[in-house]
This record gives C-alpha cells, structure tokens and sequence, in this order.
C-alpha cells in the first residue's frame, strides 16, 4: 500500500511541473540559498547518515557507492 | 561500529550529496560546476546507553575538502577517524560488561570523488572509498552521472556503486570473512516555483557473503542470511518562506528488504535565519521499523536458557539474532543547530541532538517486547571557509 | 490514455528550453531602468555604440568572477565605443548592493528588480551576456562566465568594434 502511495507521489510530481509554470533563471535567487538545498553541510549529511546506519535496520536513499557497514 | 564492526566506505552514500548544491554556486539541483574552494571540519561527540549502563562512545574528528581544479574538473576528498569505545550487548540489551573490559576501537576512513562537468549540462562523479579497523576492511567505488535540462529545473541522477569488505573478527579462531555490495540510484530533482524544489529517488542494494554480527554470533546466538536485498524510496522537499525567511526541509523515506524489515522515516528541519549571519535549525526525526523475520524477542529455551532462542536445540544452525537493530520499534530524534557566518567566508556552527529508540513508539504494529529502551546524544562543532 | 498525455506534455514541457529565446540576428529588447547613477539607463541612448548587456545576481557565484573582467573590458574599450550594462535581477536592491560593496562595478549596473527586462531577453542561465551591436542587433549571446570564456568574449566585442585587439 505503501508502495502504491510513494509511486502515484512520483507520479503527481512529474506530471506537476507542467502544470506550474516553468522557474526562469533570474528567479532562482531563493533557491540559491545554502538552507534550500538538500543536504547543506556534507560531513553533517555524513554523520547523520552513519549514525542511523549503525542503530537501525533502514539505510540507504540519497547516494550510492559503498555497501553496507559490518554493523550488519 | 560502534557494535564492533562497521562502517567503512558507507558514509560514502552522504558524499554522493556532496554535489554542487552543497556550494552557494547558483541554484541547487542545477548541474554547474561550482567554482569556489569549501574547507569544512567537524568533531562529533556520540554516546549510546540504556537503563543498565552505558554504551558506545565515539569521538570523530572529520575533514572535507571541495576544490574546482579548472572550468569544469571538481575534486573531493572526505576523512574521518572514529576513536570508538565502550560496550555493546551481546544480545538483545544485555551489555557486555560481564567481561568488564568493553572495546577499543579506531576506525580510519577516506575517499576521493572526481567530477567532470560537460557543456550540455551533465556531470559524471567517481569515487573510491576505503575504510580500515582493527576488524574490518572495505574498499569502494561508485559512479554518478546527473543531467540538468535546458532550462535547469530537472535533474535526472542515475548512479552505481560497489563495496568489497572484509572481516577479521578479534574472538574464536582467526578467520576472515567476505561481504560484498551492489547498490544503484535513480533519482529525479524538479524546481517548482523560485521557492520550492522537490527530490524523489529509488535507491536499491544487493548484499551477499558475511553479513552476521561475529560478535554477537561469538557470545550469543546470531546467524543471518547470506543474503540482503534492499530498496527505498526517497521523497525530499524544500520550501522557502519568504516572509520568514526561513526553509522548510521535509523527507519521507520509505525503506524494505527481504528479511521482512520495512520503516518509515520521517524528517522536518526548519532553518530560521537571523540577523547577524545567524542560522538557527530545529529539527525532528521519526523512524518506525518492523522486526526481520529472524530476530527473535527475549524468551528464552527452557532447557537452555539465555541466550538460546526456543527451539535452538532442533536447529542449532538456523537462522538467529537477538540484535536490538533488527527488532520492530519507534525512534524519535530532536536536534538544534546552531550556526554563525563571519566575514571572509567563514561559518562555525554547532548542533545537540537527543535519540530515543522505544518498542512503544512503533507505529504499523506491535515494538517488539522486553528490550531496554535506548538512548542515545550526539553534539558536533564544526567550522566551514568558503573561498 | 491520461498517463500519456500526462508523459507528452511533460515531454513537450522539457524540451521547450532547445531554442534559444532571444535569438542572434534580432533586435535587442528596450530597456528603460533605474541605475546607480542619478537618471536611468536606457538602451535607445546608447545607439550606436557596441552594448554588452550582462545578467548578474548577488546569489549567483559565476557573476563574482566575470565583474573583475567586465571592469577590465569597459576599461580598455570604453573610449573604442564600448558600455557595459549589468543588469542586476536581485528582488531586493540591498542584496545587489550588498554585493557591489564587496565586488565594485567600474561600469554602469541598471537595476531590474520587477524581472521585466529580464522576461523580453530571456537570459538561460545566470549570468547570460548579450553582445548589442550599433545597429541594435544582437550580435551574440553567451550563457554563464567561465575562465576559459574570456578570449572569445574579447575577440567578439573588439569584432563589434570594428577593430583589431588592443
């Protein structure tokens, strides 16, 4: 169910950007700031990542290139 | 690692973040090579206890470096050193400290990422990684390639990546063991509106070889497959107030894989700025998992006793763990961030989180019974000079 | 049947961005704007002479490096017949003086906060330069500022200028 939720999500979000009406280049000063992008500091991204990789069962997401931790 | 064996070239997935966005180059999301050098060190404090007593305790000094090398080569490289101390429960949330001594550990991990811009808005990212502890070793590479459109308001990702780890457990006879890694990543950025940009990305891995808690296996009972296979989906979005100026950071992650484990994850940041250079950033994280289908909950073989699963004796080479990672429970996360920009590029910046683990605060079924509830603070400095 | 009209539509949207707006060999877009200096700039003033109108914002990290250059340019070709426009797009107009107190422009900066100016060229990316010949066509336009653009942009506006690199 869960599943099906996430990929009519993806789906609404393709399909959306025709409906909003294209971001100019000059318009993107906001979105230049440090705070909009998706992991602002990279060690602080790091550290959060590594954490809950060693203390949960969920991992992964945002990258790729290194397998799994011995944590196991 | 801190449960004795551990990550190495993992934290190489958050440096695949580490793409323009991360620099005040023009809008994020965009594939532009940034064009200003970035220092960045932080310290992390971590500790990990429960009702019974202390845990891990991990210091980590870290360092990243981001360089453009001309108009369109990016370099960078990351390092990191865990000083990891203290106990770890053998099984379920019973500490080690019978033998009084807990463990010792240091881990030294780096990795380097060269990146090509290309004039119709595309970038291919490689990166190796290595990772190197008393008791593990891992080598890893990956590959990211991103293309912007014209108009720069989707980004399309697509990335691989392998790790090849080796363990060498300090307990029963000297053996080492393999584990090896495949992961992938699709991944889509949109902007919106000039105050609102979204990410979605399907993320997938595939891990085969050793990937049991020798440790845990040693002490207590645990034996896992020989195989993992994991996907999650990844749903980010920004919003910028401008009333507030403020963003709204948002995730929902959504994660499963065939030992039956299946969590939600839900995070929210505020970034407030402030007079003064000032940034201040509550944030909030919840997590709920479910058990794997092989983690069984503290009851005991009645002939046996701890720390034998009922029915050991029938099956004594059968598939077990009493890891609290892999029980089914809710997790919060509370944190703020502090951060203060000087003249001349300089940011220093502080953040306190507090992490609490409870089977209560499941949501999607029952927390597993019987374990500790465990806690867990995490405090980082770090300074920042952009050039 | 949705589904692909949703995915032509999007399809269609993407690939809108191919041609380039305001196209080499057109007319270059008026502008009338408030700048530094007492009065505003406009474009019909400075006909006949060779206008690099450029698009910069205080957020956007490539603009830092060409304003050195541009100052260098207006400098050396000034008298030749050249004026440089840097039209800022910033929304708030302390930002954009925010920046110039920290990289000075020796050439005169038009302030176009509404974006209007910005909509009629339609620049692709930030900073984009649009080359004006006397005549008020637009002789070339080039999107962002690298090192490696500086030789071409010279040669193109001494081009301009009818004359040989000084």
């Amino acid at each position: 169910m869960k599943r099906v939720v996430l990929l009519v999500v993806a789906i609404v979000l393709v399909a959306g950007c025709e409906s909003m009406g294209k971001v100019q280049p000059w318009q993107k000063g906001n979105l230049a700031k440090p705070e909009m992008a998706f992991d602002p500091d990279a060690l602080e991204a790091r550290f959060a990542d590594h954490t809950y990789f060693s203390k949960e069962a969920a991992s992964g997401g945002a990258g790729v290139g290194g397998g799994g931790c011995g944590c196991n | 690692m801190h449960n004795k064996t551990n990550t190495p070239a993992r934290s190489v997935i958050a440096a695949a973040l580490a793409l323009p966005g991360l620099l005040p180059s023009s809008a994020h999301s965009q594939v532009t090579a940034p064009n200003a050098t970035l220092v960045q060190f932080k310290f992390l404090y971590y500790k990990d206890y429960q009702q019974s007593g202390d845990r891990m305790t991990v210091k980590s000094p870290a360092l990243y470096l981001l360089t453009p090398i001309t108009d369109d080569w990016v370099f960078e490289i990351g390092a990191v050193y865990d000083s990891i101390s203290g106990a770890s429960p053998y099984y379920h949330t019973t500490l080690s400290g019978a033998s009084g001594k807990g463990i010792h550990d240091a881990r030294k991990a780096a990795d380097v990422t060269v990146t090509k811009y290309f004039a119709n808005r595309t970038s291919v990212a490689v990166r190796g990684a290595y990772s190197d502890e008393n008791d593990y070793r891992s080598t890893a590479g990956s590959v990211t390639i991103r293309h912007a459109t014209p108009d720069q308001n989707t980004t399309f990702t697509i990335g691989g990546g392998y790790s090849g780890d080796s363990v060498f457990p300090t307990v029963g006879t000297p053996q080492t063991y393999y584990k090896r890694t495949y992961d992938a990543i699709v991944g889509i950025s949109q902007v919106f509106t000039p105050n609102d940009t979204g990410q979605l990305n399907y993320y997938y891995a595939h891990q085969s070889g050793y990937l049991t808690d020798p440790y845990k296996a040693y002490w207590g009972v645990d034996n896992r497959p020989m195989v993992r296979a994991q996907n999650a989906l990844l749903a980010r979005w920004n919003h910028y107030f401008e009333s507030a100026d403020a963003t709204l950071r948002t995730s929902f992650r959504y994660y499963w894989d065939d030992w039956d484990v299946s969590a939600s994850t839900v995070t929210l940041e505020w970034a407030q700025t402030l007079p003064a250079g000032w940034v201040l950033t509550p944030g909030l994280r919840y997590s709920t998992q479910s058990a794997a289908w092989f983690y069984y909950d503290p009851v005991y073989d009645p002939i046996l006793g701890a720390p034998f699963p009922p029915g050991y004796l029938q099956n004594p080479n059968g598939i077990y763990s009493a890891d609290q990672r892999l029980s089914a429970f809710g997790a919060i996360t509370a944190g703020l961030k502090v951060s203060k920009a000087f003249a001349g590029g300089w940011i220093i910046d502080g953040k306190a989180e507090y992490y609490e683990q409870q089977a209560s605060w499941r949501i999607g079924g029952d927390g597993s019974p019987g374990l500790e509830t465990f806690k867990a603070q995490m405090y980082q400095v770090g300074v920042t000079r952009k050039f | 049947m949705r589904f692909a009209k949703t995915l032509a539509a999007v399809g269609a949207a993407l690939s809108m961005g191919v041609a380039s707006a305001q196209d080499v060999g057109k007319a270059a877009p008026a502008f009338d704007l408030p700048s530094s200096a007492a009065q505003n700039v406009r474009l019909a003033d400075l006909k006949g002479r060779v206008v690099y109108v450029d698009f910069w914002a205080s957020w956007c990290a490539p603009c830092k490096q060409s304003f050195p250059w541009m100052n260098d340019m207006q400098a050396k070709y000034g008298a030749k017949g050249l004026t440089i426009v840097g039209v800022n797009v910033d929304k708030k107009r302390e930002d954009a003086d925010k920046f110039l107190t920290g990289t000075p422009a020796k050439f005169t900066v038009a302030f176009d906060t509404t974006g209007k100016v910005a909509e009629a060229y339609q620049p692709k990316g930030m900073p984009t330069s649009f080359l004006i010949g006397p005549d008020g066509v637009v002789r070339a336009v080039h999107i962002g500022f690298r090192d490696k653009d500086r030789e071409d942009l010279e040669r193109e506006i001494t081009a301009a200028l009818g004359g040989a690199r000084q």
